[in-house]
């Protein structure tokens, strides 16, 4: 039996009119978008919190015609997949392994894992599963490490303070700040009320805010946090990855992810391209400038993996 | 219900997923108060292994109540892995449901199986084995003819799936399991004289040979290759058993034995080896692997040709290889097999396998270790075999063999085996 996802709204439909898939990951629905030749390179496009596929909807046209396989899958929590109501269905592991079932089920082989933000830690985890398969990685404003914090995440004002124990229950899962106003404050281009719509629409239903709690808590920053071995057991394994042709893509102007952690990046993965920067763009670099680092995925995937596997 | 208390080593290496959760385990006091008794706590947490060896807690917070008054179930899976087939969660949540129907006075634990019946047949959920189209069976008519092979195939259930093996001879066991990619087609030469010896049992393995194939790549782990082969051992209740075993054989057998030291007497490991991860794989395993993990789909019996030393397949040889595997649908088992080997001390199975390790340095059992000289993916496997069993003699080099020794020297190393469990009563 396939499971069934929420219906698209009929406005959303022309910002992202591709067909969304439904499979059971861990026993929980995970929605995604699956474009182009399914003979070709598969393209893992990852989003982070509080967004889901709808950040790569400038990604999918440049790929397909490119000849890549585009898919976009929304993580179990947020955007098109379930919402669990058990924050321990959320955690750094379940992530991995919800996105190593896709990859399994779908019977992945050669692909490229895009990612920013969670993104890149739960793609990069996943991927080191089955780090036979892993042909390619594209990093953008996102970690890999444990020995490195900016000055945003572990600052109380206000991050530390809106996901602390209580306050973030209040802020972020009764009132939805982030992931009602995430995407459209830190916005650079100025989107449209009916994109910052599509951002925050998938969390319309009272207590469906679970995964933009777990996530911020789930940021490893001293030993013993609940992030920290598996953000460790990643960090560890990235020399295996040295044969894996890597792109940095970064927006120096986002405050979360800064350019210090492309500078760290850069160190551990020393055989990466990049980081190519981008202006006028933040934390959501894949909105605030799409069509240009979609190009410059493909220039870049072109001229390393190509797009037969 | 055995409560266990796992080590923090091994909850390091699983995850905790929340199955059911009970906000209100007090709205029925007596259900509560018998949790607390048969628990022996009110908050925290108690462990246990289901029948299929994955480990499950229950979690409690009293909330001041005085007595249990919420819960939470878990699976413990391998950290980063899918979990396992949806049924075999259901056969192990509805053995606890079961159990704590037993202890609670104002339930009837039958009830909690036809309640399960019933929701079966209604909506279509709680399956408690094998959906419909997860698990193929190859067409019999693959098997018409195979050369050297004329034996009739026998079958056993092991968790609602079909298990084959060939048997012939009489008397104590010889049990000869294969590993990858192969079946038990690979022992036609050693049957005739391991036979007058005693009952040779050559089973396929779960997704080989005349086995049942489930479909899905989280069907299959190290861990449920070893638990249906034991569950094998079991239902024909082998006794006395000599263990022939090869590649993946080896690991998935010694296994079994570190689980069941009792029903063996010896062992014949050839290529083949068991590891947890802590020493360097050897390079052909690793880019094996790599080329595995990379197919999706896998020519069996071209492999096998490619690596054979002494002699190579007829036509009617290969077609028997590739008889299990009609297409690449049926070939899950095939296709993960090279994952499971540990190669990380922190590798999904490789815990398991260091428990079973401490075990098999305590035996006693006499091994022979057989090693073919050009095999290029277990070299240093036989090596480590010898140093773990205190009663085995360095391995005996079978010349210009490789990596499917019983092919190789089939004859050779069956005359081998004889003589030494002759001078080995």
């Amino acid at each position: 039996m396939s499971p069934e996802l929420r219906v698209k709204p009929d406005w959303l439909k022309p910002l992202y009119p591709w067909e969304q898939h439904a499979i059971t990951v861990n026993g929980r629905t995970m929605a995604y978008i699956d474009e182009g030749d399914a003979n070709a390179r598969p393209v893992l496009l990852l989003s982070g919190n509080p967004t889901w596929g709808f950040l790569y909807r400038d990604f999918i046209g440049p790929l397909t015609q490119a000849g890549y396989r585009a898919i976009a899958p929304d993580w179990v929590g947020a955007g098109y997949s379930d919402h669990p109501h058990n924050d321990t269905a959320l955690t750094f592991a379940h992530h991995i392994a919800d996105l190593v079932s896709l990859m399994e089920q779908l019977r992945l082989r050669g692909f490229v894992i895009v990612g920013q933000d969670w993104g890149g830690p739960q793609g990069v985890g996943a991927a080191l599963q089955r780090v036979e398969r892993l042909d390619a990685l594209v990093l953008m404003n996102t970690w890999l490490f444990t020995d490195y914090i900016g000055k945003f995440h572990s600052s109380p004002r206000p991050w530390t303070t809106w996901h602390a124990p209580l306050i973030g229950q209040f802020f972020m899962k009764r009132h939805k700040i982030l992931s009602h106003a995430g995407p459209s404050i830190t916005s650079q281009r100025g989107i449209t009320e009916t994109e910052a719509r599509a951002y925050h629409h998938v969390f319309d239903e009272s207590d469906s805010d679970h995964v933009v709690l777990t996530w911020p808590r789930t940021i490893p920053m001293r030993e013993g946090d609940r992030g920290w071995d598996d953000m460790l057991a990643i960090e560890r394994r990235l020399p295996e990855l040295a044969r894996v042709p890597t792109l940095l893509l970064w927006a120096p102007g986002d405050n979360v992810f800064t350019i210090e952690y492309a500078n760290r990046l850069k160190e551990l993965l020393p055989h990466a391209e990049g980081p190519i920067t981008f202006d006028k763009a933040a934390h959501f670099l894949q909105d605030d400038r799409g069509p240009d680092i979609a190009r410059a995925i493909v220039e870049f995937l072109d001229k390393t993996v190509g797009r037969t596997i | 219900m055995k409560f266990i208390t796992p080590t923090a080593e091994e909850l390091s290496y699983l995850r905790a997923d929340p199955l059911l959760w009970e906000q209100e385990l007090d709205i029925r006091p007596d259900v509560a108060e018998v949790i607390e008794q048969a628990t022996g706590i009110r908050a925290g947490r108690v462990y246990w292994r289901s029948d299929h060896d994955y480990l499950y807690s229950l979690e409690l917070a009293d909330l001041g109540h005085g007595r249990p008054a919420m819960a939470t179930i878990y699976g413990h899976w391998d950290r980063y892995e899918p979990r396992p087939p949806e049924h075999e969660i259901d056969v192990d949540l509805l053995g606890f449901l079961v159990w704590l129907a037993g202890i609670t006075e104002s339930i009837d634990p039958s009830d909690i199986e036809r309640v399960a019946d019933f929701a079966h047949k209604q909506t279509g959920h709680v399956w408690t084995t094998w959906p419909e189209d997860s698990v193929l069976r190859t067409p019999e008519e693959r098997f018409a003819n195979l050369p050297d092979f004329p034996y009739e195939p026998h079958y056993v259930e092991v968790e609602g799936l079909r298990m084959a093996y060939i048997e012939q001879g009489t008397g104590d066991p010889i049990l000869m399991l294969h590993g990858e990619p192969t079946w038990g087609y690979l022992y036609r030469h050693m049957i005739p004289p391991l036979a007058k010896l005693g009952r040779v049992v050559v089973p396929d393995l779960i997704g080989f040979g005349r086995s049942d194939k489930p479909v899905a790549d989280n069907a299959y782990s190290f861990k449920s290759h070893v638990r249906w082969t034991r569950r094998f051992v079991d239902s024909l209740d082998l006794k006395r058993i000599t263990l022939v075993c090869q590649d993946w054989g080896g690991p998935i057998g010694l296994r079994v034995v570190s689980e069941m030291p009792e029903r063996f007497s010896h062992l014949v490991p050839m290529n083949t080896g068991i590891t947890d991860g802590s020493r360097e794989p050897a390079s052909g395993f690793l880019s094996w692997r790599r080329i595995s993990q990379r197919a999706s789909d896998f020519n069996v019996a071209a492999g096998i040709r490619a690596v054979l030393s002494r002699r190579t397949l007829t036509d009617e040889e290969a077609a028997a290889y590739d008889a299990p595997f009609p297409s690449k649908e049926y070939q899950a088992a095939v296709l993960n097999f090279p994952r499971f080997a540990p190669i990380r001390p922190d590798h999904p199975g490789a815990y398991d396998s260091r428990l079973a390790i401490e075990k098999l340095r305590t035996l006693d059992l006499p091994v022979l270790l057989l090693a073919g000289d050009k095999d290029p993916y277990t070299r240093g496997g036989l090596d480590v075999l010898h140093s773990i069993f205190r009663n085995s003699a360095p391995p005996i080099s079978i010349k210009d063999a490789g990596h499917f020794i019983q092919e190789d020297a089939g004859e050779e190393i069956a005359e081998h085996i004889r003589a030494w469990m002759a001078a080995t009563p």
